[in-house]
């Protein structure tokens, strides 16, 4: 293999990994504040991936700005299946195996809706866009992955600052870290809580959309991204911000490059069979891996 | 539908008189009367095969019970377990020629197998990481399915048998099995081995501070659920004489295995049975016209059970029992 290939590879690897960290941002923002494990963010992505398709169709709105506008209505839709829903199930220090089964069967309400909605058959997002690429030299470059790309960045350097710098990023981090001492501070755990799935619906729709202008989809289409989000916050650690990105990025390099070597139709299988070696090898994470900063 | 009062399983009933057991035993005799006598009433090609469908829906559910009402661990991969039954029986019948009851039996025995070597690692992790971990051993196992020259891959394997087909020996085949693992959860139920599971269950903690090796439990229930799954597949595939990884390794097979039990009543003896037995009969009256109101339906129907009757069905009517004889209380 020629070292353009290589690097043709590690290209395409890390825009893949972007959008598979804006992805898994959702689910570990829901994991972090509310110790849920969000089953139903794959009915979430594929709602966004409709949602922009029909802003597209409909409106002749661009995919890449749909998939934003997408992001805001779920924002909205997720407070809703927050209020209605979830704020109602027991949720603790650790996941609870009824919220486990409640957005389970938020995931299958989605997805059939969709199948009733949109029917069966696959649908795509066809731009001028979709088959143009730039030539950096030797590497190749899809446009449409590289705007994606640039869009996820833009979401989590959003995602940054307002974690960073505004109230209720710090309320998220403070839950995060000890739901007792938050309440005790005087934080609003069932308003952040609220505020906090909504962002998390929001990332998976955003990330449902921008995944809609790489792949065709279905109302079935969120299930294998869903498990993939799960192998990348494994990896990071469940609840480190960080975590997610290099999980996405340890995720992107090991499916692009392990196709040089196994079948493409073993490469899911793969995923999640990383996934159980994580859990059981590393259930810390990688963060675990510099054990100065867990080892406290 | 028999009485509720007998549905109830006695919680730790530990040693109990013999009439006891009769009195929970009976209506299982009885609902195996009861079943064996539908072909002599209604002896119709099309209630047969509806029957046999939820015969073997609601071994499985049974099973799923096993591993998730007893035990407390909550499993979407069951596919698994079912796919391989499926898969080993037909291969053994086709392919070597053994008896079809042995074929069933080795199912079970390889699915056993398999849970363990899921098991051994998977519970290692707790709660809601081990049912994470199903989804990715079940999607795994799809995928290698698919791709399988031994079974054909992805367009599935035709169950081919030298002897006439029979319906009702099926029929009677898939009853016996589902009765068979409804007097297994009743042991369960009754016995010190289901009193360790429910230990493991309510707290794990505890239960190994008193003795129980937690994982030891979790590992023998995943086992015999996966042994009944892995029958039940058998029995499914040499009545379907084709299978392939799309459905029975499909992940919504998995998904249908936990829907049942939940709906009827978690932990309960005869909860899974209604599951089973409703969840058959609607998807087989509404899976031609409507897959997706079916799905969307149970999906509606598993939020409602969590927010307002964790219980599920039994748990709805021993409520409605309890109003009723409330209300009697207060009249007489």
């Amino acid at each position: 293999m020629s070292a353009a290939q290589v690097v043709n590879l590690l290209v395409a690897a890390l825009l893949l990994a972007g959008v598979y960290a804006i992805m898994s941002y959702g689910l570990a923002l829901a994991y972090g504040v509310m110790k849920l494990v969000n089953l139903a963010h794959a009915g979430f992505m594929m709602l966004g991936a409709y949602l922009t398709l029909e802003a597209f169709r409909r409106l002749g709105l661009d995919p890449l700005l749909g998939a934003v506008a997408t992001a805001g209505v779920l924002w909205l839709v997720g407070m809703g299946v927050y209020w209605l829903l979830v704020r109602h199930v027991p949720t603790g220090d650790e996941p609870t195996l009824p919220s486990l089964l409640l957005l389970f069967g938020v995931w299958l309400v989605l997805q059939n809706i969709g199948y009733l909605i949109w029917g069966t058959q696959d649908q795509a997002i066809l731009t001028p866009r979709t088959l143009q690429t730039l030539r950096l030299g030797p590497v190749t470059l899809p446009v449409v992955r590289v705007l994606v790309f640039l869009v996820a960045l833009v979401g989590l350097v959003v995602l940054h600052l307002v974690l960073g710098r505004t109230w209720f990023g710090r309320a998220v981090r403070a839950l995060t870290q000890n739901r007792q001492a938050s309440r005790i501070v005087g934080i609003d755990v069932g308003r952040t809580a609220m505020l906090a799935f909504g962002a998390s619906t929001a990332f998976s729709g955003l990330a449902g959309g921008l995944l809609a202008t790489l792949y065709s989809f279905n109302p079935d289409f969120g299930g294998p991204f869903l498990l993939r989000s799960f192998v990348i916050i494994v990896l990071g650690g469940l609840e480190s911000f960080a975590g997610v990105a290099l999980g996405g990025l340890v995720l992107a390099l090991l499916e692009t490059f392990s196709v040089l070597v196994i079948p493409a139709g073993y490469q899911l299988a793969l995923s999640f069979g990383l996934l159980v070696v994580a859990l059981l090898v590393l259930p810390g994470g990688l963060p675990s891996l510099f054990a100065w900063r867990r080892r406290l | 539908m028999s009485s509720t009062k007998s549905q109830v399983v006695a919680p730790a009933a530990v040693g109990v008189s013999w009439q006891s057991w009769l009195g929970q035993a009976a209506p299982i005799v009885l609902a195996g009367v009861v079943g064996a006598a539908v072909p002599l009433l209604r002896d119709d090609p099309n209630t047969i095969r509806l029957l046999f469908i939820a015969y073997v829906l609601v071994t499985t559910s049974i099973a799923w019970n096993v591993l998730g009402g007893f035990t407390g661990q909550v499993s979407f991969g069951f596919a698994v377990f079912y796919g391989l039954g499926a898969y080993t029986t037909a291969l053994l019948i086709t392919r070597a020629g053994v008896h079809p009851y042995l074929a069933y039996l080795a199912g079970g025995v390889l699915a056993a197998l398999a849970s363990l070597v899921i098991g051994v690692p998977a519970f290692r992790l707790r709660g809601p990481y081990f049912a994470i971990a199903t989804i990715g051993v079940s999607e795994t196992v799809r995928v290698i399915a698919n791709n399988l020259k031994l079974t054909g891959g992805a367009s599935g394997f035709r169950v081919v048998e030298r002897r006439p087909f029979n319906q009702l020996e099926h029929y009677y085949v898939a009853l016996l099995v589902a009765l068979g693992a409804l007097a297994l959860t009743l042991v369960l139920a009754r016995t010190r081995a289901g009193l360790a599971m429910r230990a493991v269950r309510d707290d794990q903690d505890a239960a190994a501070a008193v003795g129980i090796d937690p994982f030891r439990w979790k590992l023998i229930a995943h086992a015999l659920a996966a042994l009944l799954t892995g029958i039940a597949g058998g029995v499914f595939a040499r009545y379907a004489a084709f299978i392939h990884p799309g459905g029975v390794f499909a992940f919504q097979t998995g998904v249908a295995i936990l829907l049942m039990p939940v709906i009827g009543g978690l932990g309960t003896l005869w909860g899974p049975v209604f599951g089973g037995l409703i969840y058959g009969i609607v998807q087989e009256q509404l899976i031609a016209r409507f897959p997706q109101i079916h799905l969307l339906l149970y999906g509606i129907l598993l939020i409602l059970i969590i927010l307002f009757e964790p219980g599920g069905l039994v748990g709805l009517a021993r409520r409605v029992q309890r109003r009723l004889s409330a209300g009697r209380g207060r009249g007489s």
